[in-house]
């Protein structure tokens, strides 16, 4: 976890999010996303997770799984701009394992062997380079989304170009994770 | 309250079965054994195996008997070849996810999934294995071991965690392929909330969640000729061990036991009822005290270190409540290491004490950093070779390790001849024998208190009222005109019930009991698999013949007990006592 770049978010926000979903079906969820969103570089803090446990009375283990669960939700700060890579059989069988190689080595991360699917950010907090299991796009594979817009028939050079033109863009925009 | 009855049709014959219950439930009523694996009586029934599968007529697809409930006129078959080939592909698709571990695995000859392989005529590998990575094991908690590559993902230990002990620990994290059982942030049990019952590897199927061994440490100190080795065995050991060795449920085997042991190497067989007794005494006079004296009030027990860790972390507050008594465990290791060693001209650094208990918690209490009572009183008294340290109690092993300890040497376990306790930590009272049933403590400390408080001798020294299996036990005696209420509870989920009227200031008690495992002690998580609450009742009865059987039944009359107030503590509470008997405790985060 790159906790230099933790910010401390007041309980008082935390607070008005779980009160306007009290009561709801799904509220978990919904406090979860929120707090998500309101956090800068889009993730859940463990000061927050244990802020929700406790006032929301659900035990901790609860809700690492339900963060778990979801691939939307993120544990470690998200980059300013997120590539996601589609792994699915589709894209896999054209090419998206170079796609990923490719873009790894260019933004500098070290990929290691996991399981599931993956997130990588880096030191800048520039960009993080994400993982999903498949889009259901695989007509257009092989697939990329990048900041949630997703590109089609994805090459090395077009990935270059985009990284490049985002890398240069001054002001990033903030954006939810696909 | 009755039921209504339906009829349903199993295989072809007409049964009355009751209403509203399961068809795999219906089936066991009437004598018909659908196999199941994920499903467990009062556990989990996640419908994950889909092992109980059975054809309902009207239904095109096969139906998972654990979860799905009886209608009337329901035509049923329990047995067909598609039925038969769809279970046998569903137990082969799990073990294709499942390591072939059995020659090295602590449950072999006790795994419902091997059991079921072996039923279930399992005899080729049709799919290949779908666990391509090994997981790493969760070796973090001081008592026990979790593997997640033998998970089967039956949710039992979830829901124990989470019903019987509100602890909720664990839960699943990921999904689909990539599902697993974990705790918060993965950091592993020993970083988490876990109370370390052991009650989660009493109900896994498989042993994906095992006691943490310390038998390799013990054989080499019972080996080594420069090492003591002094062995104590706890109340529910006697009415467990016996089954654990293949003897019927509940079989008391006190002196078979105690044989046993002593085959094994041990220096001396002593027993914790012998500090059962002492705890008795320094719990009894400390509610006296209390009570007297306004302290805290109600005072709750202090032997169940499952118990202690849940309420350090889940409410401290309430700290101020629990008698300051170590267990008798920790009680036993204190005085072995003391005046034990003086008595016998032993150097306490050579002094190993290894106790044998119905629990998995109880490796974490040995391990808790405050419990080196004995290296203190040494310490002051300067006569310490080697400054760094050392435990009251060096080993806890379960009654499921001591068995395969016996297994080792090859020891025909039913066969072996009686014999008796080795002294002076050897005698106890049927008041200690109790401790290892919900509610012994509590009317042990009764015999006690009501005889010290009134100068009189109780005409019936059973209570009845705190007996038995009911969750939360109440009673209320009358001692010199003062009605005094006591309640008892079992499980964490009935401690928690109990606590929180005790933080709203309603609680009515004066003392209150708490053991964290279903049934106390005899249903502990180091017991014998399976334990069911069938099994509990029948080591119930076992240990209360035995304290019918120990002739004095009364903490203060131990004579024993008498004799080491004489020569070594002077006095309950005194400041020997003090220092080696009491404790205390601290708030842990959640
Ligand atoms: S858990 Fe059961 S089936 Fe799996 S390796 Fe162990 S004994 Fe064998
Ligand atoms: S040992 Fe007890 S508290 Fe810990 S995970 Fe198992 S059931 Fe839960
Ligand atoms: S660890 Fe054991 S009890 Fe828990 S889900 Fe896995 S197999 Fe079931
Ligand atoms: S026992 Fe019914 S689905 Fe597992």
């Amino acid at each position: 976890m790159k906790s230099s770049k933790v910010q401390q978010i007041d309980n008082s926000l935390y607070d008005s999010i779980i009160a306007g979903y009290r009561g709801k079906p799904g509220d978990l969820l919904s406090v979860l996303e929120d707090i998500q969103t309101a956090t800068p570089h889009s993730y859940l803090t463990e000061p927050a997770i244990r802020y929700v446990a406790e006032k929301m009375k659900v035990p901790l283990s609860r809700i690492y799984s339900v963060i778990t669960f979801y691939s939307f939700f993120n544990l470690n700060p998200q980059g300013d701009h997120t590539v996601t890579v589609c792994r699915g059989t589709a894209c896999h069988t054209r090419g998206s394992r170079a796609l990923l190689a490719d873009i790894m080595i260019k933004l500098g991360l070290n990929e290691e062997e996991t399981g599931g699917e993956t997130s990588y950010t880096t030191d800048d907090m520039r960009f993080t380079v994400r993982t999903v299991a498949c889009f259901g796009q695989c007509a257009l594979a092989p697939v990329i989304a990048v900041d949630g817009v997703i590109f089609s028939h994805m090459t090395s050079e077009k990935l270059e170009a985009i990284i490049k033109k985002l890398s240069s863009a001054k002001k990033p925009v903030r954006r939810r994770n696909p | 309250m009755m039921r209504k009855k339906i009829n349903i049709i199993i295989d072809g014959k007409d049964y009355l079965v009751d209403e509203g219950t399961t068809i795999l439930n219906a089936c066991k009523e009437v004598g018909i054994n659908i196999p199941h694996l994920c499903y467990m009586e009062d556990v989990s029934s996640n419908a994950s195996c889909a092992i109980c599968c059975i054809e309902v007529k009207g239904s095109k697809k096969l139906v998972r008997s654990c979860s799905y409930s009886v209608w009337a006129d329901m035509e049923i078959t329990t047995n067909s070849e598609r039925i038969r080939k769809a279970r046998k592909t569903n137990l082969e698709l799990i073990l294709a996810n499942h390591p072939d571990d059995c020659l090295k695995c602590d449950r072999n000859q006790n795994c419902e999934l091997q059991k079921l392989a072996w039923e279930l005529g399992v005899r080729e590998q049709h799919y290949a294995k779908t666990r391509t990575k090994i997981l790493p094991l969760d070796t973090s908690s001081p008592s026990l071991i979790r593997d997640p590559n033998k998970c089967i993902l039956c949710n039992r230990c979830i829901s124990v965690c989470s019903e019987v002990q509100t602890v909720n620990a664990i839960d699943v994290t990921g999904r689909g392929l990539h599902s697993r059982v974990t705790t918060f942030m993965d950091r592993g049990l020993g970083s988490s909330v876990c109370t370390n019952c052991g009650q989660c590897s009493l109900v896994c199927p498989t042993g994906a969640i095992v006691e943490k061994s310390d038998i390799s440490s013990i054989w080499r100190d019972i080996y080594d000729p420069d090492i003591f080795t002094v062995i104590q065995t706890a109340p529910a050991i006697r009415i467990g061990i016996g089954e654990a060795m293949g003897m019927e449920s509940g079989a008391l085997v006190t002196g078979k036991m105690v044989a046993g042991i002593r085959k094994l190497g041990f220096d001396r067989v002593f027993d914790t009822q012998f500090t059962a007794d002492l705890t008795i005494m320094e719990e009894g006079h400390e509610l006296i005290k209390r009570i007297s004296t306004g302290g805290t009030l109600p005072m709750i027990t202090s032997c169940s270190p499952g118990w202690i860790k849940f309420i350090e972390h889940f409410f401290p507050q309430q700290l101020a409540n629990i008698s300051t008594c170590k267990s008798p465990q920790q009680m036993f290791g204190a005085l072995a290491k003391t005046w034990y060693a003086e008595q016998a001209g032993l150097d306490p650094e050579k002094i190993r004490v290894i106790s044998v208990m119905p629990c998995t918690a109880k490796k974490y209490e040995a391990e808790r950093p405050e419990m080196n009572s004995a290296f203190h009183y040494w310490k002051e008294r300067k006569k310490l070779k080697n400054r760094s340290g050392f435990p009251d109690v060096d080993y806890a092993l379960t009654t499921r390790e001591l068995a395969r300890m016996f297994r080792e040497t090859g020891l025909d376990f039913a066969g072996l001849p009686e014999e008796e306790f080795d002294n002076p930590l050897g005698k106890s009272t049927g008041a200690a024998v109790i401790f290892g049933a919900t509610g012994g403590v509590m009317e042990a400390a009764l015999r006690t208190a009501y005889e010290v408080l009134t100068g009189t001798t109780l005409d019936k020294v059973e209570f009845a009222d705190v007996r038995g299996m009911e969750g939360i036990k109440e009673a209320e005696i009358d001692i010199k005109g003062k009605p005094v209420r006591v309640a008892v509870a079992h499980t964490l989920k009935n401690a928690r019930k109990l606590l929180d009227e005790i933080k709203e200031g309603k609680s009515p008690y004066a003392f209150i009991e708490v053991m964290a495992c279903p049934g106390g002690c005899l249903g502990g998580g180091g017991q014998p698999i399976p334990t069911t609450w069938e099994i509990r009742k029948k080591r119930a009865e076992s240990i209360y013949r035995e304290d019918i059987n120990l002739g004095i039944r009364k903490s203060h009359e131990n004579p024993e007990i008498q004799a080491l107030y004489r020569d070594f503590l002077i006095k309950p509470l005194g400041e020997i006592s003090h220092h080696l008997l009491h404790t205390s405790y601290s708030q842990k985060s959640v």
